[in-house]
């Protein structure tokens, strides 16, 4: 118990939502939205300077009894698997409103600021959560506002968008539901206490057949959010349609709930199934990647490309996380942070684009480069990250990533690699029409460069590509000791299995001693 | 030994500053300014450089300077540093990238006098000299990569400097999207090597440590490491089948082709294979596919130059040919002569792309040979310095090219590749044929110069003339640092690189002196002819062209390569992604089967509600049909 | 546990005070409208708010006592306070809806308020039952009371053809629960539901015909108070035609005391013999969810979505009950919150509602987020508590009947409900569509001088919330009132330890 300084980080955006409504001149509004936006960052902030790097197990704990008869607890925490991510949330929501004051967004800014400050306490809560049944409710409260958001301020279907992507994240997350409280049922069957607690429910002993279930289930709810081919079409269709603000959460911080649900919950719950599910998702993850590149490549649309860019990049995150060893999740969780910087980046650029020709077809660019060389080179250095050069952010995760599934399956990373190069093909043809070339369309000539306020916006974002390219080791070494310790589950599941399919207890030994992630202690003695 | 040298990061830090500069400040101070602060930090970058060079040679032979700057990327097991290192391979590069650099910047100031966007320009030169001094001082293969993707980014800025034509925007993406599919084989090369050693516990990608435990890698892993390593080697130095973006690069200045795809950037895949040479020479399966793929592209690409018309695909085509000399050499196993022909290319090869960009720059942008022709009273600095490159690279003694082709030629038979050897000479034979029709039909005979540009014809600037000097020094005595054993301080380069990259191994003893001499008599016979074919007697090319039309297409067209992979690859790519992927799966299959849900939803709410019909009698019909239903269950439940 | 403690008055009508003091209103507001004009029936209307309101604080004074009074036909417990109370809140809101709406309508006041307050009495003697016979009295009282209300606008051929309608089923229905009842008095000889329970426990009965048929029977009867497929088909129809204060205090009053009597009667008395009707219950579950939803989802008219939308509530209701006895509590929670949000839902609706129909379609509700953003807010969550989602009312009900029905795993019946849910977001959230995303709509007038309405809306959005955000003393009175049921505390204990 500390001074409930999580809880403050989760619900300081909510009292700012609610002081936001009764605000009515238009300044005030923006002026107290970013400032309410503010507060969290500098908690984050202050958060991260709390966090110890050393210590393994959720930190800055807070847990009260909240529904005694469920055993239900308000528990929440923080570990180096969600740390970064809440500084994140909390950076890009700062952004999204810096930008969206600037004339993005017209009407109804009071509501805008109050769903998307909502949605930042949505957020930190799902980040924050231990507790399986709190988890839920932020898991799902975070789905109302962007709902609005793009029903209200989108684009184009920007009503079939939101509900498609309503239903699509509801059908997943209450199969999820039901698993929680079958699994919730077994862990009082067997510890004679009903409790969503995450510590005590990474107890419980399932059958094989129940686990797979389960597993089938929470994987399923995330699988949706990531999310992974197949059931990624409703992120084009949420992201074209959504305001610039809102695929920038959207892409920067919601789809990682995804990813992090599979980190924090589906994998640890059930180590056995995940290591025997290893070769179906990372399947799954490479196809994601190549496909989303190649068909992100065909897309007239700015924004729809960039949607199947994330395909394939959360493609990346997932080939890491079911490396299961600490090189591909260290990558994975450090490739989380990259795509929420250099995609929320994009939208935010392309957001500025739409602004000022109200089109997002390429077709309708071309030679831009002329008329606004510093839009043009922030959107090279930006775009460099999201294809990984070397030096800037997107490097370090994608080669994390693919090292660790390279020692896993090293197959997985042959074709890993592919999806690299198309990477950068659909990036680089796309910059070369927007901004290469001669001048096609008289109404280019006249486009403005950025504007002040607009620089303020991406500088941070270029900053920290290069912070993030350069200097990972701080990042990592507060990521690594919570991956190893979820991880140590992983790899008994791991002996366990390798006993089990060959009697031969000794060879099973020696195949264990042999697979590179089964010494975590080595891990840190590397070091 | 090994000493720590933190003044190794100033030949980093002063092209940044460049960059930096150039990039904020130069559109607000002009173009005095940028031309000073460009080519100005190059030069300061050499004088650090020879400063470290001169404390290397001072050092007994295997020493090496070290900085080490900050650890990078630490995760589980994997980890890697940011270090610079500085050995006598390195050394070497550094001279020759700063050096030669130097001067390609000072040229640069004269030949984009009149580009208005030269403070881009001098950025992106900055910015290049800056990734590959990171890909040559990398104390680690992972900072090798950093360097090694950035001067590939670099080349793609400047091929597509000139923006508004889609043309070169294009093939500047190509070059970049060629080095990618190489750079792939990069990495997999890198994830081999971390994996083979991880396996025995050792985690590291540094050079000195990597080569410490070489002998873990033994066998397959070392093979396969080998081979995919040098996929990358092919797309940044344009060997078969990844050469074909060099070719299109020459759209970019001239200064560009000079520096980038001709003295340096071209030439990291040699670097790259001497520098991990101690991997390949326990793979001699990968070390001959080197050598091979290196002999071959020598001969393929001459054989494409010796038709061209224009004068900078002629030189792009040679400097193909001739990187493939290099990979011929430390293919061979002689990574010392491979580095010393690099070396040498640097010189006459980057002099020669001046020499032709104050060619085109004289003559307003023309770089069709067919519209050229006596030049050189008109050009006498240029022809002669361009002259003597093409002397050096004929390898006609005793210009620098001679003793480096020789030592590769030499190399190449004595490891037992007679065969490459056979077609090293050959290529030599070409060469020159290719070069001195460049020349002749550059410099010698009638001018066939239209007559507007005629009359402002002019010799170039001094300040793109000194570089041409300077560089034709080097290029006529660049290569007396290495005279023949047993001469004078014979072979005193390859000496002093052998610590650095082994010794090489000779298969067979061969007598030096016949193979040079049958190499030379070969370039001979290439001039003679060239002599023939466009001075003496200047109808045979036509009747030739004539004669032999299909040949001679062949050649023109490149064999029609690119075609090839366009026709092959790049078309079904995006036919497959378009109709395949996007339409058929996604939109129709997946996307259908997701709005498919939801449609079935509505029409069955749509039928059930048929039942709504509010008529009393069918509600109580719909009533008696439960009740009865349940009634029924009942008495099954009774009787059963 | 009870603010003053009334049990020192040694007084034998003490138990069925409250009813007492229902059944004094109803008459005096009858004699009292006599002469009231149609237009000024606000007095009437808050003098029966007081009666409602002075009912409510003798319930709460006798709360806490158990045992049965009038020889059994009343059981005293807090499983009948807990629904008096609800249903008492239900009738006060529907008051504070009617007070604008019945003098705008011209309903005459006098019948309508006494009306109202006699059918609280019969839902209030379902709750408080003894016995077979008084669940029949009550459900009359109820029904024909209701059955006029349904029809109270008596210009308004909708009102009127809801009235019949509901009628003739309604008097259908009856006959199969009397039967019922008479069957189950022919196999057990008691009308008593102690006794009969003792009966059943006893094991003695067996699948004795006459039993099995008085259930199914019974089933039928009740189902058709629920609104359960496929005995619903009445309800769009009343409920759309039917004055919307009535419609609300249908879906939650009616619906309230026909779910008292059949959880005491079947999860109370007939537990010992589940299954014999889990199976048909579970049939009847699943069917109603679906269709409920289903049909929901084309929907054009607010009033006909939220009657369906009503029958998909009843689906899961009946899936708690037929998960047996543990999700007892859980069914009590979930209606307590199944309340206050359909009577905010219904508030709304009367708020934008101008002369019977306009205003009842959906397309009406088009652009309310910008004219009135607060209302448009209140509606946004009644919507989300309807469709589950947290962390409202709704939710905590639908989840609180999942886990227990998962404990006793009826796995597949959940999957079906969470599908359900589903599809039910669908239609709920497109209401939110047409409130913020869309423009046109009705204007809602004079809100500010319908004070009553916006206390009614403003409380119930409060309720819907808090009883979502702070479960815990709701569950626990849940409980407490399941299991204080008479005859139920055996039951408790076989279902306490594991």
């Amino acid at each position: 118990m500390n001074g409930g300084l999580l809880t403050a980080l989760i619900f300081l955006p909510l009292i700012g939502a609610l002081f936001i409504l009764m605000q009515s001149e238009e300044r005030a509004i923006w002026n107290s939205a970013f400032i309410f936006s503010l507060l969290p960052l500098a908690l984050s902030f202050y958060v991260l300077a709390e966090f110890n790097p050393h210590v393994a197990e959720y930190q800055l704990v807070e847990q009260y009894d909240w529904i005694p008869s469920f055993g239900i607890t308000y528990h929440i925490g923080i570990d180096g698997i969600s740390l970064f991510l809440v500084l994140l949330t909390t950076i890009l929501i700062t952004l999204s409103i810096l930008y969206s004051g600037g004339g993005d967004i017209e009407e109804r800014p009071r509501e805008f600021c109050f769903f998307m400050l909502v949605l930042e306490t949505g957020l930190l809560g799902a980040l924050l959560s231990v507790d399986l049944f709190l988890f839920y409710i932020f898991w799902e409260v975070m789905l109302i506002p962007m709902y609005f958001l793009i029903g209200i301020w989108g684009h184009g279907r920007r009503i079939y968008a939101a509900i498609k992507f309503v239903l699509f994240t509801m059908v997943g997350s209450l199969l999820m539901l039901v698993a929680i409280l079958y699994l919730v049922y077994s862990a009082h069957e067997h510890f004679n206490r009903t409790s969503f607690d995450l510590p005590l429910l990474y107890q419980v002993p399932l059958t094989v057949t129940e686990g797979r279930w389960l597993f089938a289930a929470f994987a399923l709810a995330f699988a949706i959010k990531v999310p992974m081919w197949p059931v990624h079409t409703w992120l084009p269709d949420a992201h074209t349609n959504a305001p610039t603000a809102g695929s920038v959460i959207l892409a920067g911080v919601m789809l990682k709930m995804g990813t992090y649900g599979f980190l924090r919950f589906a994998i640890p719950l059930f180590p056995t199934v995940a290591v025997e599910a290893t070769a179906l998702f990372m399947a799954l993850a490479i196809i994601g990647i190549i496909y989303g590149a190649l068909v992100a490549m065909m897309q007239p649309d700015l924004k729809r490309l960039i949607a199947y860019s994330s395909v394939s990049h959360l493609g990346f995150v997932m080939l890491g996380i079911f490396a299961l060893n600490p090189e591909g999740i260290d990558g994975a969780i450090y490739q989380m942070l990259n795509h929420g910087v250099s995609t929320g980046g994009l939208f935010l650029l392309v957001g500025m684009l739409y602004m000022r020709r109200h089109t997002r077809e390429i077709s309708e660019f071309g030679g831009l480069w002329k008329r606004v060389p510093v839009y043009a080179a922030i959107f090279m250095v930006v775009m460099l990250s999201s294809i990984g050069l070397p030096g800037l952010n997107g490097f370090v995760g994608e080669f994390l990533i693919m090292l660790g599934a390279f020692l896993r399956i090293r197959l997985a990373t042959v074709f890993a690699v592919v999806g690299v190069i198309l990477g950068a093909l659909y990036m680089l043809w796309t910059y070369e029409r927007v901004m290469f070339g001669p001048i096609t369309r008289a109404v280019n000539e006249t486009i403005s460069d950025l504007t002040g306020r607009e620089i303020a916006v991406m500088v941070p974002v270029i900053a920290l590509m290069l912070f993030m390219g350069l200097f990972p080791r701080p990042l990592i070494r507060r990521i690594e000791p919570s991956v190893t310790a979820m991880l140590a589950r992983a790899n008994v599941a791991q002996a366990r299995l390798e006993l089990e399919r060959q009697p031969n207890r000794l060879a099973a030994l020696s195949a264990a001693r042999q697979t590179p992630n089964r010494e975590p202690e080595m891990a840190a003695a590397t070091r | 030994m090994t000493v720590e040298f933190p003044a190794l990061a100033l030949i980093l830090l002063f092209p940044a500053l460049g960059v930096l500069f150039n990039l904020f400040l130069g559109p607000r101070y002009g173009r005095g300014a940028v031309n000073v602060v460009g080519p100005g930090v190059m030069f300061v970058a050499f004088g650090v450089a020879t400063w470290a060079f001169l404390t290397l040679l001072a050092m007994p032979p295997g020493g090496a300077l070290a900085v080490h700057l900050w650890g990078w990327i630490e995760a589980g097991r994997f980890h890697t540093e940011f270090g610079l290192r500085l050995d006598a391979l390195s050394g070497v590069m550094v001279m020759i990238v700063t050096g030669v650099g130097a001067l390609i910047h000072l040229y640069s100031v004269g030949y984009m006098a009149h580009d208005e966007d030269f403070a881009r320009f001098f950025t992106y030169m900055n910015l290049f000299a800056f990734s590959m001094l990171i890909l040559i001082l990398a104390d680690n293969l992972l900072m090798m990569f950093v360097g090694w993707e950035g001067v590939g980014l670099c080349s793609y800025l400047l091929i597509a400097f000139w923006y508004t034509n889609p043309q070169y925007a294009y093939n500047g993406r190509k070059a970049f999207i060629v080095n990618r599919i190489g750079d792939a084989g990069f990495l997999l090369g890198i994830f081999t090597i971390v994996a083979t050693l991880g396996a025995h516990g050792v985690w590291t990608l540094d050079f000195v440590e990597l080569r410490q435990h070489a002998d873990l890698l033994g066998g397959a892993a070392a093979i396969a490491a080998g081979f995919l390593l040098f996929i990358g080697a092919t797309g940044k130095s344009a060997q078969i089948p990844l050469y074909v973006w060099l070719p299109d690069a020459m759209v970019g200045p001239t200064p560009v082709s000079a520096l980038i795809h001709a003295a340096t950037m071209v030439t990291a895949g040699v670097y790259m294979i001497a520098r991990l040479g101690f991997i390949y020479t326990m793979a001699p399966a990968a070390l001959n596919l080197v050598a091979t793929i290196g002999g071959l592209t020598a001969l393929f690409a001459a054989t494409i130059a010796l038709v061209q018309p224009d004068i900078k695909k002629v030189l792009a085509y040679s400097t193909i040919s001739q990187l493939g000399y290099m990979f011929l050499g430390v293919g061979s196993g002689a990574y010392a002569s491979g580095i010393f022909h690099l070396m040498t290319h640097a010189f006459f090869k980057g002099l020669l792309f001046l020499c032709a960009g104050s060619v085109i720059h004289a003559l307003g942008g023309e770089q069709d040979m067919n519209k050229m022709g006596g030049l050189r009273r008109k050009l006498p600095i240029t022809f002669w310095t361009m002259f003597i490159a093409t002397l050096a690279i004929a390898a006609v003694p005793p210009f620098s090219g001679y003793f480096s082709k020789d030592l590769i030629l030499e190399a190449a038979y004595d490891s037992g590749h007679s065969w490459l050897w056979f077609l090293g000479v050959i290529t030599a034979g070409l060469t020159s044929f290719y070069m001195f029709r460049l020349i002749f039909m550059t410099f010698f005979g009638e001018s066939r110069v239209d007559s507007e540009r005629e009359h402002h014809l002019h010799e170039s600037p001094a300040v793109m003339t000194i570089p041409l000097i300077v560089l034709a020094i080097l290029a006529t005595v660049g290569g007396w640092v290495n005279l023949p054993g047993g001469l004078l301080w014979g072979n005193a380069f390859v000496r002093f690189l052998t610590p650095a990259v082994g010794a090489f191994q000779p298969v067979v003893e061969a007598n030096p002196t016949s193979l040079s001499l049958v190499a030379s008599v070969a370039s001979a016979l290439g001039i003679v002819l060239a002599y023939l074919f466009y001075l003496r007697l200047p109808g045979i090319p036509m009747l030739l062209a004539w004669r032999l039309k299909d040949p001679y297409n062949l050649l023109l067209n490149k064999y029609y390569v690119d075609q090839l992979y366009n026709f092959f690859v790049t078309r079904p790519l995006f036919w497959v992604s378009n109709n395949v992927l996007n339409r058929a799966i996604d939109s129709f299959a997946i996307d259908g089967a997701a709005d498919g849900a939801g449609l079935a939803v509505q029409t069955s709410g749509q039928i059930a509600r048929r039942a709504e019909t509010g008529n009393v009698q069918h509600y109580a019909f719909v009533y008696l049909l439960g009740a009865l239903g349940i009634v029924a269950y009942y008495l099954f439940l009774v009787t059963r | 546990m009870s603010p003053f403690n009334l049990a020192a008055i040694n007084f034998v009508w003490l138990p069925i005070l409250p009813l007492v003091v229902v059944t004094v209103a109803a008459i005096g507001v009858l004699l009292a409208g006599v002469r009231v004009d149609d237009g000024e029936s606000e007095g009437l209307g808050l003098l029966t708010l007081a009666s409602l309101a002075g009912a409510f604080v003798f319930t709460l004074g006798i709360l806490g006592q158990y045992g049965v009074a009038f020889a059994g036909a009343i059981s005293v417990d807090s499983f009948s306070a807990f629904f008096e109370l609800v249903i008492l809140i239900a009738a006060m809101f529907t008051v504070m809806m009617s007070l604008d709406y019945a003098a705008e309508n011209r309903i005459p006041g006098a019948e309508y308020y006494s009306l109202l307050l006699f059918s609280v009495l019969g839902m209030m003697l379902m709750a408080a039952a003894g016995d077979l016979i008084v669940i029949f009295l009550g459900l009359e009282t109820m029904s024909i009371t209701v059955y006029v209300l349904a029809g109270i606008m008596r210009r308004n051929a909708k009102s009127n053809e809801a009235a019949i309608k509901y009628f003739l089923l309604g008097a259908f229905s009856t006959g199969f629960l009397l039967y019922g009842i008479a069957l189950v008095y022919g196999a057990t000889g008691t009308i008593k539901l102690g006794p009969i329970h003792d009966a059943l426990a006893s094991g003695a009965m067996g699948s004795n015909p006459l039993l099995l048929a008085g259930i199914g029977m019974m089933v039928i009867g009740f189902g058709f108070k629920v609104a359960a497929v496929p005995f619903h088909m009445w309800a769009p129809d009343v409920y759309e035609g039917a004055p919307t204060p009535v419609t609300a205090f249908m879906a939650v009053g009616v619906k309230l005391a026909a779910f008292a009597a059949f959880i005491r009667v079947f999860m109370v008395d007939f537990a010992s013999v589940g299954a014999h009707w889990q199976t048909v219950l579970w049939v009847i579950a699943a069917l109603t969810m679906t269709g409920g939803n289903l049909i929901a989802v084309v929907q054009t008219n607010i009033k006909r979505m939220l009657a369906y939308s009503a029958i998909a509530h009843a689906g899961y209701l009946l899936l708690g009950m037929t998960a047996g006895v543990r999700s007892g509590p859980a069914i009590l929670y979930y209606l307590l919150g199944y309340a206050f949000t359909n009577l905010g839902a219904f508030s709304v609706v009367i708020a934008l509602e101008r002369r019977g129909e306009v205003g009842n379609q959906i397309s009406d509700f088009r652009g309310l987020a910008a004219r009135q953003p607060l209302l448009a807010g209140a509606m946004t969550i009644f919507l989300l508590s309807l469709a589950g989602v947290p962390p409202l009312a709704g939710f905590v009900g639908k989840f609180y009947i999942f886990s227990e029905a998962l404990h006793q795993g009826y796995v597949g019946l959940v999957i079906v409900a969470v599908l359900n849910s589903v599809i039910s977001a669908y239609y709920y959230f497109y209401v939110l569509v047409a409130m913020y995303m869309q423009e046109g709509g009705v204007e809602v007038e004079r809100l500010s001088a319908r004070p009553a309405l916006v206390a009614a809306i403003g409380l119930a959005a409060l309720a819907t919330i808090l009883i979502g955000v702070y479960p815990q003393p709701y569950i626990a009175s849940a409980t407490n009132a399941f299991y204080s049921a008479s005859g139920a505390a055996g039951v408790r204990s076989a279902a306490l330890d594991p």
